[in-house]
């Protein structure tokens, strides 16, 4: 297949830009969805051409961009994040007309959206670092954008939308300082070309280029110490953005952690790969953690987001230092479970962020405590919202289960392995990722059981109605998807080793055996999900079957239910959000460093008699609070010194420029 | 024309630029001051014209069509419409008086031609001596925006810089790429628009032009 299929990507996505910024309301939104969506298609086109042919897509321009032109080349690595990322976009359009009146449907909204979209596709299918860093840039504005759309509502959207603005920014300096640095060492225009003067180049470049992608990427990928911004902008997104952000945007980091280390650099050194290993580690407790202690719906999905691309990390990490060490087999098969997890993660994420978008629209809120009662207003979302998030819990029969059995059995066999450093790093992870798996089923557990069951919490949710058909079917395509590649994870497999053999050089892993079953080549390891799935059907029937038939012996009464001698059983009796989690807390003190507050007031002729008692927890950043507050505070007080130079007359501030251009000329001549 | 022709041409247009350059800074009134920044884009896009007459360059020919559209007419035009009636369109008290700030602009470009030798020295074609003239009209549109009080003589100091970085790229490389100096002419324009709106919002809600006047919203 030619380039033109990529060209005709990118002049759709544009097409949907200029139809979205342009058309009158009553047709934007459609029309940019639609476009959207078939700009969408034709990246999957492409990237399932390359994946199954194995050979790269590509096209230069001379014209777009000056000095270098754009050049686009869609290799395996590329095609699998590619068709990830236009699989969700094409939900998130899918799932938009419905949802556009909730602060998606002005003009800037539908005539940035698409460029979000297509931008992260040439992201990923950028050939050169100009075009890469070009397309970086504009993904991270349009995404910014989208976040700050709907920000006359809300305090708390302006101030996700300075954190992400920073945040996002400060990571594009450091990634640009990386690729400069290679390619000008290097000496090449693209990546194929400087990957083929990698090795000449100078260990001290090599290793701060390293350091800086880590960081640039990290924090796009959400990575602890470097995540502080994804709880905030993701939750203010409006939904679809946050589908995108979170299921798409964040594979990105992902992918230039891939690129810089392997593809670019030709595979980093074992200290790298155990710093990402560490990163990843103490990524997906803390986001664990604190998604089990957040009380609000898209706040949690945000932290296991950072929870989801820690596990990705580590399995990345492992890779790379077995890799390292020459054991590529083992490496590419920690390398499919790495793209397997982030194909996994992108399908359940986004279809949780469009179910809870669903939830938002019908309901009014995102609060946990403010929800309930929904599984029989709301059937379809619930369903969905359900199916996703027992895939985030890597439950069988759905993909989060078979990403993680993956992710286990790599690490597990990598412990065979000689070799101090992978043996100790393994062990850490393997023992680490076991609590992170407990913690993020606490999470969804609390999220289903107090969010979707029970009675309804608030006149909100008591009104709550099924949204309509689109919402739905976007939410639902995504979920119907976990459980496809739940059960027949072979339809993808084959593809993922592809990539990953461009990734790990030389290592081939032949995970897939058998046609129905994944059975690991050459080491021990066998999983049926097929079998998985009949198996749990019938242990499902048979339980109910055998309750019916117990039940059916005793005449049924109905009766009131006990209440503990009370009248009255009111909404505000049930198990919270809070309460579910305040043991966890408890536990976590020193980590999560709840901030609790319980106001006691007197009635005023007695002070044995309590009038009201009012407890108020919340659970902060403790990162943010530790790592960024003093900046911040350190920033603050020298913009305040720096006020004494600012007369606010702009004469003064002109004069201050010429004179620094005049010593500036001086100087250089 | 002869060799020596263009090079006279191009030695009179690039002259041109620095003496409107000057001009501005000498003339109080505003519509003066606009008239003589009109002809220097045109000078500007004489420059660029025989430059693309003598090295056979289609594209140039159409930048410089461009500039003298813009430079020469559009953007004078949008700032006439801002210039006041009356005596408010004279710049009657700058803080630096009118012959202290030609003699500044004298020394701006004596500098600009002690500074330029490495730049001078890079470009191969005989155009290179030209480029101190760009300079110091950059140097002279910075001290006409640090000097000047009148919103309207902001603009076209902000314009001086505009016009002779443009200068220096016509005479040191040939020119930008069409694209490039389509995107930065569709910039300044868009700057002088928000400025002239700024102006007149200015204008209404405080009855004057003057910067000065801005001091007041500090803190």
């Amino acid at each position: 297949m030619s380039g033109a299929v990529l060209v005709l990507q990118v002049a759709l996505g544009a097409a949907a830009a200029a139809v979205g910024g342009l058309a009158p309301r009553h047709v934007r939104v459609r029309a940019a969805a639609a476009l959207t969506a078939a700009a969408c298609v034709a990246a999957v086109v492409a990237a399932v051409s390359v994946l199954g042919s194995g050979h790269p897509i590509a096209v230069h321009t001379a014209d777009i961009l000056p000095l270098t032109g754009a050049s686009l080349v869609l290799g395996p690595l590329g095609a699998v994040l590619v068709s990830v990322t236009a699989v969700v976009a094409i939900a998130a359009s899918v799932y938009w007309p419905g949802y556009a009146h909730h602060g998606l449907s002005s003009r800037t909204a539908s005539g940035i959206l698409p460029v979000f979209v297509t931008s992260m596709l040439v992201v990923l299918e950028a050939g050169d670092p100009v075009t890469f860093l070009v397309a970086w840039e504009l993904m991270a504005l349009s995404s910014l954008v989208l976040v700050l759309v709907d920000q006359d509502r809300r305090e708390e959207t302006r101030s996700a939308g300075q954190w992400y603005a920073v945040m996002t920014h400060a990571g594009a300096a450091s990634i640009v300082l990386a690729m400069v640095l290679v390619s000008v060492h290097a000496g090449g225009h693209s990546f194929a070309e400087i990957r083929a003067q990698a090795g000449h180049l100078p260990g001290g470049v090599r290793d701060v280029s390293l350091v800086l992608a880590l960081v640039g990427f990290g924090s796009k990928a959400g990575v602890v110490p470097l995540h502080v911004w994804l709880p905030k902008a993701h939750p203010e997104a409006p939904s679809p953005v946050s589908a995108l952000m979170s299921g798409a945007m964040v594979n990105l980091g992902i992918y230039g952690i891939l690129l810089v280390g392997d593809r670019l650099l030709g595979g980093g050194p074992s200290w790298w790969w155990t710093a990402v290993v560490a990163l990843g580690v103490v990524s997906a407790l803390f986001g664990a953690l604190q998604a089990s202690a957040a009380s609000d719906l898209k706040r949690l999905l945000a932290y296991s987001t950072t929870d989801n691309m820690g596990l990705v990390l580590v399995a990345v990490g492992v890779s790379g230092l077995l890799a390292d060490g020459r054991h590529e087999t083992l490496g590419a098969l920690a390398m499919v479970a790495a793209l397997l997890l982030v194909v996994n993660h992108a399908l359940f994420k986004a279809s949780l962020f469009l179910s809870v978008g669903s939830i938002q629209a019908a309901t009014g809120t995102r609060e946990l405590d403010r929800l309930g009662g929904l599984v029989r207003r709301m059937p379809v979302t619930t369903a969905v919202f359900v199916v996703a998030a027992l895939a985030v819990a890597a439950l069988p029969p759905l993909n989060g289960f078979v990403g993680e059995w993956l992710l286990f059995q790599s690490l597990l066999h990598a412990l065979d392995v000689s070799g101090a450093v992978v043996s100790v790093v393994v062990s850490v992870a393997v023992a680490a990722l076991a609590l992170t798996g407990g913690l993020t089923a606490v999470a969804f557990v609390k999220a289903i059981g107090i969010g979707l069951l029970g009675r309804p919490r608030s006149p909100g949710a008591e009104a709550a109605r099924e949204v309509p058909h689109g919402m739905q079917i976007g939410a639902g395509l995504l979920a119907a998807l976990c459980v496809v590649l739940g059960v027949a994870p072979m339809l993808v497999v084959p593809s993922l080793e592809r990539a990953a053999a461009t990734v790990v050089a030389g290592g081939r892993s032949h995970v897939l055996r058998g046609g129905v079953e994944l059975e690991l080549a050459g080491l021990r390891g066998i999983l049926a999900p097929v079998w998985t799935a009949v198996g749990l059907a019938l242990a499902a029937g048979v339980a109910v079957g055998t309750r019916d038939l117990i039940r059916r012996r005793p005449k049924r009464r109905v009766a009131d239910a006990w209440a503990c001698g009370r009248e009255l059983l009111t909404p505000r009796m049930q198990y919270t959000a809070a309460s579910f989690a305040e043991p966890l807390e408890r536990v976590f003190d020193d980590v999560l460093r709840p901030d609790r507050d319980v106001t006691v007031s007197h009635v005023a002729e007695s002070r044995f008699f309590v009038e009201r008692v009012a407890y108020r927890s919340s659970v902060g950043d403790v990162v943010e609070r530790v790592a960024y507050r003093p900046v911040i505070g350190a920033v603050r007080w020298w913009g305040s010194r720096a006020r004494a130079l600012q007369s606010g007359s702009v004469h003064r501030y002109l004069g201050y420029g010429l004179v620094a251009l005049l010593v500036v000329l001086v100087v250089l001549a | 024309m002869s060799q020596s022709g263009y090079v006279a041409m191009l030695d009179l247009g690039a002259g041109v630029v620095l003496v409107c350059a000057v001009v501005t800074l000498w003339r109080r009134s505003l519509a003066a001051i606009v008239r003589a920044l009109a002809l220097q884009g045109v000078a500007l896009g004489g420059v660029a014209l025989f430059l693309g007459l003598r090295q056979h360059d289609g594209a140039l020919v159409v930048v410089s069509l461009v500039v003298v559209g813009e430079k020469g007419a559009a953007i004078p035009a949008v700032l006439m419409r801002v210039v006041p009636r009356g005596p408010t369109s004279r710049e009657l008290s700058p803080l630096v008086n009118v012959p202290a700030s030609l003699v500044a602009a004298g020394a701006l470009t004596l500098l600009a031609f002690a500074v330029s030798g490495p730049v001078v020295a890079l470009v191969p074609t005989t155009t290179g001596r030209l480029v101190p003239l760009g300079l110091a009209t950059v140097l002279i549109g910075v001290l006409a925006m640090a000097v000047r009080k009148k919103a309207v003589s902001q603009i076209v100091g902000l314009l001086l810089v505009d016009n002779g970085i443009a200068l220096v790229a016509f005479l040191a490389t040939g020119g930008f790429p069409l694209v490039v100096e389509l995107g930065a002419s569709l910039d300044v324009l868009l700057v002088v628009v928000v400025l002239r709106v700024l102006g007149s919002e200015m204008r209404s809600r405080y009855g004057v032009l003057d910067l000065d006047e801005l001091q007041e919203l500090h803190d």
